[in-house]
């Protein structure tokens, strides 16, 4: 968004003040690949709290896993994964629809995808509430809070996110051209990797 | 509100910073009322309100300061003030202490704020020096001391190499590959700014209550997650430099793949582009280890979480396994731009072509690729499962490969070359040359399990830290200053001074360093205030040696003040390099070209007979029209 600002106000304005227009060495969306090398991080960032849950559920201990007595609501869990795994699909329908210039249907989908992310977060809390055991119960307890707290927190960007998403949509900003509504697509692209990143959680902590 | 608070700057970043201070510790006093807990917490380790203050203040700043203006408002839905340009380049001294998207002054703002802190880490050296100048304990008493050589660590790491590599990076490459700036300008001015907050946290943290942090750079935990509340200053400005660090490799990994000018592929890329290529690999990939594993020490010291509390079923060794998952390709971060920064100086004062090109940008990828794989030679007597040391042996063995090759090509370049000798920057880089090579070999020994064992925690790996961090990084740093001061400042520095310069630092640092091989193999233990008397003589020596190290410094300082005031007028070119920066003016032009530059060939074309990089709009019209013996068609016959 920010770049592509940058070089239209150039090309319409005053030509002489202003750098030259940079030449485009890749047909790469550069705040797109910006976006995608930032996930990279971001999965690193999961890498490192994974790391530690391999390290503290395998190499120390040597007991049941989840220790006595604490036992983790795995049906909420799964039904809580349903809800999220198909906002994806939704905010997917929001793109679909505004690439084709359906606004109707882009603005009803991406309400929906709101809505479903903050029924995750509602469900999320109601757990942590009901759990049982907090995060200063013992390095299990610890390392469940880190990896479902780490990944609470990215959803709650991704709905800060896409509010801004609805409230520009609302007010009729997204066209069907790519340029016009990178700022729905690359929240989408954020939004599908805090998906994918639960059902890994979910599976690691959860299932395994 | 006032006039002063309205508008981004500094009256705004100090209303910030007590305005984002206050919230963070109103919230946490509030939130602690909420749960019924007393209102206030000063154990130890915690001071929750003083913590969440310490992040919400700096980003009160960040946001007074400006770097959140524009983002602010799009989000809003307002409209965005189309970029006149006005505050491109910087007319006086005063628009650098403010929020600028220019590559260039946000580079020179880098590189003074980081040279600051280099001096500041380089006081703190002085003192751990003096203090070890005989044994017993003189002048600082042992905690104090561990103090001192934490911030030395910390400072030089992560707000002087690690910044001042990107701000190097900052000013020449997007020179070098034509671009008119970076991918993301405001991503870039918040990078920067994110390290004045670094470097005050850690300075700050000497205010503390309980001293500043002093479990080492490294801050193993449980010595971490016991430590006075000064530690928390470390973690979070780890995470403030991480950050800084992590939207720079972003922001030069986009510009790199989508800003190249027509004609420079991959393989006509100046070496400087592809270090900065495989360091903001490494970065992108790396640095959120540490930002977790900070974040864990963080959590344990104030939310008593048991990541790190052994009897709560945590594990201490894996704090080492993350920690050093990150600062293992860390010290090819503080190393790979400086291979570039060396590339580009030997081959232009040696007048030769970079000897096998393909092969140095592909050994830097092998290193980016071998570093993730060696993490664990740093814990060989930590208690690891031990089957992890013989593979960490061979891949750390493995890593002088592509290393080596760099030193042999370095070597290629400068055999039969006119070596100019007159050139500090060509001084620093065969100072580099040479020490790195005692350094890597140190390297290999340390890579060696049994040897390993046996120096572990001895002045052997003070010594062979400082020839790969000082004798490399902070080499190639200073050689890559010297080459492109004429370009940044548009004077020529004084080459008499620099070579003093150079003189005084190697001569120093060998003094300094070398010593401490032999202690550390006689079994001088690191990080400790006091050490047995048969150590004295050569830790005398040491010490003075430093303190030559030191005065050096103060010889560049003087020299860089007042050629950048008084200096004779540098040409476009000084050195007769080839690379693009070089074709523009000195300093560039605000907006660095008029037209992007067509690139027509290799960088290191030197001594190739009309061979050129790259042609400017200008250039091309008088080539056309004045045909002179030697143009760019005539490379193929004439080689």
């Amino acid at each position: 968004m920010e770049s592509a600002s940058v070089t239209l106000g150039h090309a319409t304005g005053d030509h002489h003040h202003g750098p030259p227009e940079a030449n485009k060495s890749s047909k790469v969306d550069q705040t797109t690949l910006g976006l995608l090398i930032f996930l990279v991080t971001e999965a690193m960032l999961f890498g490192a709290f994974f790391a530690s849950y391999f390290f503290l559920r395998v190499v120390v201990n040597d007991g049941p896993w989840p220790p006595e007595p604490y036992e983790l609501p795995v049906i909420v869990a799964g039904v809580n994964t349903a809800i999220l795994v198909s906002s994806s699909f939704s905010i997917h329908w929001a793109l679909e629809g505004i690439r084709r210039g359906n606004r109707k249907a882009a603005t009803l989908a991406m309400a929906v995808t709101w809505l479903l992310g903050a029924t995750f977060l509602f469900i999320q809390l109601n757990e942590y509430i009901h759990v049982g055991f907090s995060a200063r119960d013992g390095a299990f307890g610890s390392i469940f809070y880190g990896l479902t707290g780490l990944h609470g927190a990215h959803v709650i960007v991704g709905l800060i996110l896409l509010t801004i998403v609805n409230v520009r949509l609302w007010r009729g900003h997204f066209g069907p051209k790519a340029e016009d509504h990178r700022g729905l697509e690359l929240p989408g692209i954020y939004w599908h990797f805090v998906d994918v990143m639960w059902v890994i959680v979910f599976v690691t902590v959860y299932i395994l | 509100m006032p006039v002063a608070l309205k508008q981004a700057g500094w009256w705004r970043a100090l209303y910030g910073l007590v305005i984002g201070a206050a919230f963070g510790y109103g919230l946490v006093v509030a939130l602690r009322a909420a749960s019924g807990l007393p209102l206030i917490q000063t154990e130890q380790t915690g001071y929750p309100q003083l913590v969440v203050a310490l992040i919400t203040g700096p980003l009160g700043f960040l946001w007074g300061i400006g770097c959140f203006d524009y983002w602010l408002r799009w989000i809003a839905g307002g409209p965005t003030v189309p970029d006149d340009h006005a505050d491109h380049g910087a007319k006086n001294w005063k628009d650098y202490f403010k929020v600028n998207t220019d590559h260039k002054v946000i580079g020179i703002q880098y590189m003074v704020l980081t040279f600051f802190f280099f001096l500041v880490g380089g006081l703190a050296a002085m003192g751990v020096r003096a203090e070890l100048a005989q044994p017993g304990t003189q002048i600082v008493d042992p905690n104090t001391y561990n103090g001192l050589f934490s911030t030395h660590a910390a400072f030089m790491i992560f707000v002087f190499i690690i910044p001042m590599f990107a701000g190097i990076a900052n000013y020449v490459l997007p020179l070098m590959i034509g671009a008119p700036d970076m991918a993301f300008p405001r991503l870039n001015a918040l990078s920067f700014w994110l390290l004045p907050c670094a470097g005050a946290l850690l300075m700050a943290s000497y205010f503390a209550p309980g001293g500043t942090f002093d479990a080492g750079w490294t801050g193993y935990a449980p010595l971490s997650t016991g430590a006075p509340i000064g530690q928390s200053f470390f973690n979070l400005a780890v995470q403030f430099a991480g950050a800084s660090s992590i939207a720079t490799a972003i922001n030069f990994l986009v510009t790199i793949v989508t800003m190249r000018a027509p004609g420079m592929n991959f393989w006509r890329m100046p070496l400087l582009v592809w270090a900065n290529l495989s360091t903001s690999l490494l970065v992108v990939a790396a640095t959120p280890f540490i930002a977790g594993v900070q974040f864990m020490v963080l959590f344990d010291r104030v939310l008593n979480t048991n990541f790190f509390e052994a009897a709560m079923g945590g594990d201490v060794i894996s704090y080492q396994h993350i920690f050093w998952f990150y600062s293992h390709p860390a010290v090819y971060i503080m190393m790979l731009p400086g291979f570039g920064i060396i590339s580009e100086v030997i081959s232009t004062h040696a007048r030769k072509p970079v000897f096998g090109y393909r092969l140095m940008a592909l050994a830097l990828i092998g290193i980016v690729v071998l570093s993730y794989s060696v993490w664990a030679h740093h814990m060989f007597v930590s208690g690891m499962s031990s089957w992890l040391r013989v593979p960490m042996m061979i891949t750390t063995l493995l890593i002088a490969v592509p290393t080596g090759i760099k030193i042999f090509s370095w070597l290629g370049t400068l055999f039969k070359g006119k070596i100019h000798l007159q050139s500090t920057a060509m001084l620093f880089s065969l100072g580099f040359i040479f020490t790195f090579v005692i350094g890597g070999i140190s390297g290999v020994m340390l890579g060696m399990v049994p040897l390993d064992i046996h120096v572990s925690d001895t002045y052997f790996v003070v010594a062979h830290i400082h020839f790969v961090l000082f004798g490399g990084s902070v080499f190639t740093i200073f050689a890559g200053l010297y080459h492109w001061f004429p370009k940044i400042t548009g004077r020529m520095y004084d080459e008499r001074l620099g070579r003093v310069h150079f003189w005084m630092t190697l001569a120093g640092m060998l003094g300094t360093f070398i010593p401490m091989h032999w202690i550390g193999l006689e079994g001088m233990p690191r990080r400790v205030a006091d050490y047995s008397a048969e150590f004295a003589a050569w830790n005398l020596e040491i010490t003075i040696a430093s303190a030559i190290l030191g005065l050096a410094q103060l010889v560049f300082v003087y020299n860089v003040v007042v050629s950048w005031k008084y200096g004779p007028k540098a040409s476009a070119n000084p050195w007769r390099a080839n690379t693009i920066e070089w074709l523009v003016s000195s300093p560039p032009p605000v907006f660095n070209f008029d037209e992007i530059p067509r690139v027509v060939g290799g960088p290191y074309e030197f001594g190739v007979p009309g061979a050129r990089h790259a042609i400017l709009a200008g250039d091309d019209k008088a080539t056309v029209e004045q045909p002179k013996p030697a143009t760019v068609g005539s490379v193929g016959s004439s080689t």
